[in-house]
């Protein structure tokens, strides 16, 4: 209780306040803003955040993060270009309602069913983030690398093209983690001769090249492309009736994006999608999906917001990413001298306080921000691309040099840029590598701890219930997208033998 | 054209599925990063606790040439429609990127931007010039403003002495 005082006391603060507020305006500006998502948003400002004290800092982030995932309907909506990926489904009705003249309305559900998936989000990651920690009071290294290893196996499941692809870049970001010197023996690994990489290669310039560089890369590719922009009237909220034809799916997105979010390294992304089939799977009356209807608005968007204080859960209490905003939320905490679990909640609980309060904050703003500025915000698409992102560029370099005024960060955020960009090519997502980087030292670290405990019997493993629950989890979630593929081929070759007879 | 069609399918079928081909370049690079491990020097055995500086990286090693492995396994009867050409403008974005963080050493964090800041909306085909110019000085001037005279970050002169 002293802690949650303590908290709310911080938000008399005006600058607090403010902060949460400049975080909630910037991530519906960057949300909306095609190619610029809160993702690499979080991951350009997180540099700077390193001079503030933790508690704004984190506001801050957790702020843009909410307004991010909200902003992106924005443009989807207005221009049919989805500001952000947990966006892409908002887009399948809302663009179709904007040609028809009811972009104002469309926003009008969005911001509505984002505010209540967002707020139910807050409410589960308020009573399940203290519960989690509980569990993991009890961990020790082998339980930590069981989870660990679940987190990477999950990647497994998250979107990109392939689950192989997505696990094979989690294991290249756990091996970019060996990089410097071994913490236990003190030798140079992968160093190469260079003094700066004895301290390993920092996640932030990585994540920083492989969000804004490769998305720099990705914007050179589509110079010559145009948007086709709807006219907006005023935005209004939605009728009651409209409400009550959409309240059944806003409450099932709920629960599927807490569900979604909880689950370490999936996002809004693939609750947004789940979110949309749900709410047309169950319409009585499907002819209008795809055509312009609210439930198909309502659907995604509540869920994809009601995945953003989800994933906070594993991320805060067990220091597993929820999703890839998380991934960089979880950074800065660890750059704050933070270590999210257990001890996190005992020893810093005031921290925890304030970011459940400011992501209840944002949720609310970003709403306020949606129905008074949506027009303005249509217009950030106008911004002129070949001035945008050399900006963008410049920006992530020196947000890469300032962090420890070093060229050779500048180095590796270019060179991760140019790499994410082959990668991309290649079907190769960048969360997964930036998971794998975070999570990179908690497994080798629980490994080496686990084996000295175990005397190097690796049998010892399966004899703790916990980690065996997890390596079980483990195999399950690197099985089931094989299982998946070999029946979706089976159905396929039989459909195209059934088409040649 | 059917005869046309007839050759793209036996063009299609005599190439290997992209996947097959991402697979075995990681089978390469592994083999690459496992054999520099072997240069990764042992600890003692009292410090190293049974568990040498290059044990893990080569367990990370090899499951990764597992996975790509797997991946290879699977691509047959993948689709392997080749994926489209990189335009000339990505080569050319990524070589400004590079000459940025040269530039930055040489020529220092000012001339730097604004060199980028001019160069980069021109090569993208902006010729506006009465808003090329300006902000190829205004942005550059705020960013200077704001990280070194604001945050305090301080940036090495280039040999301009600037």
């Amino acid at each position: 209780m002293d802690a949650f005082l303590t908290a709310l006391s911080a938000f008399s603060d005006p600058y607090l306040l403010t902060v949460i507020l400049i975080g909630t305006l910037g991530g519906v500006l960057v949300g909306a803003m095609p190619g610029l998502s809160s993702t690499m948003a979080t991951a350009l400002l997180l540099p700077f955040t390193l001079t503030m004290d933790p508690i704004p800092a984190i506001s801050l982030l957790s702020a843009l993060y909410c307004a991010g995932t909200f902003g992106g309907s924005i443009t989807a909506i207005l221009v049919n270009a989805p500001g952000a990926p947990p966006a892409a489904a908002t887009a399948f009705d809302g663009y179709p309602l904007a040609q028809k003249g009811q972009a104002g309305m469309a926003l009008g559900m969005a911001a509505v069913s984002s505010v209540i998936g967002g707020v139910f989000s807050v409410v589960v990651l308020i009573v399940a983030a203290p519960l989690l920690s509980r569990v993991a009071y009890n961990f020790g290294p082998p339980e930590y690398f069981a989870l660990a290893l679940f987190g990477l196996s999950m990647l497994a499941t998250i979107s990109g093209e392939s689950a192989l692809k997505n696990l094979i870049g989690g294991a290249f970001g756990v091996l970019l983690a060996t990089v410097g010197m071994d913490f236990t023996t003190g030798v140079d690994r992968f160093t190469f001769g260079y003094w700066e990489l004895t301290e390993g290669i920092h996640f932030i310039p990585v994540m920083i090249g492989l969000f804004a560089g490769c998305e720099f890369l990705t914007q050179a590719s589509k110079l010559k492309q145009s948007r086709v922009r709807a006219v907006l009237e005023a935005v209004k909220l939605p009728g009651w009736a409209d409400f009550k034809r959409c309240f059944g799916t806003i409450c099932r997105s709920c629960g599927i994006g807490s569900f979604i979010g909880l689950l370490p390294a999936e996002g809004g992304t693939v609750a947004a999608m789940i979110g949309y089939n749900e709410a047309k799977r169950w319409a009585k009356d499907k002819s209008q999906f795809g055509k312009g209807d609210l439930r198909g608005i309502a659907g995604p968007e509540a869920a994809n917001n009601a995945a953003t204080g989800a994933a906070m859960v594993p991320t805060l209490a067990l220091g597993i990413p929820g999703s890839a905003t998380t991934a960089i939320i979880l950074g800065a905490l660890l750059a704050h001298g933070l270590r999210p679990g257990p001890h996190l909640f005992i020893e810093t609980p005031s921290l925890l306080y304030a970011i459940f309060l400011s992501m209840l904050i944002a949720n609310f703003a970003f709403a306020a921000f949606g129905f008074l500025g949506a027009k303005l915000f249509a217009r950030v698409t106008l911004i002129p691309t070949e001035f945008l992102w050399p900006s963008v560029f410049v920006l992530a370099s020196i947000g890469a040099y300032a962090m420890d005024q070093s060229i050779m960060d500048v180095w590796i955020m270019v060179l991760a840029g140019l790499f994410g960009f082959v990668l991309k090519r290649y079907g190769f997502s960048a969360a997964p590598i930036i998971m794998g980087l975070i999570l990179g030292e908690l497994v080798e670290n629980s490994l080496k701890q686990s084996l000295i405990i175990f005397d190097h019997e690796w049998i010892q493993f399966l004899e703790r219930p916990i980690v065996v629950t997890f390596l079980v989890l483990t195999m399950a979630s690197m099985i089931w997208p094989l299982v998946t593929l070999f029946r979706t081929r089976r159905q396929e070759r039989k459909a195209a033998n059934a088409a040649q007879n | 054209m059917s005869s046309k069609s007839s050759v793209d399918r036996a063009a299609s079928a005599a190439r290997f599925p992209r996947d097959m081909v991402i697979g075995f370049c990681i089978v390469v690079l592994c083999a690459i990063a496992y054999w520099i491990t072997l240069s990764i020097a042992e600890a003692p055995a009292a410090v190293a606790q049974n568990v040498q500086p290059a044990t893990f990286p080569r367990l990370v090693i090899s499951v990764i040439a597992i996975l790509a492995v797997v991946l290879m396994a699977i691509s047959f009867r993948k689709d392997s429609r080749p994926g489209k050409s990189v335009p000339a403008m990505v080569a050319m974005t990524g070589a400004m990127m590079l000459a940025f963080v040269i530039s930055f050493e040489v020529l220092g964090f000012i001339l730097t931007m604004v060199l980028f800041c001019f160069t980069m909306p021109v090569i993208w085909g902006e010729r506006r010039w009465h808003a090329v110019i300006p902000f190829a000085v205004l942005f550059p001037g705020a960013i200077y403003a704001l990280f070194a005279l604001g945050l305090g970050v301080h940036f090495d002169a280039g040999i301009l002495g600037f």
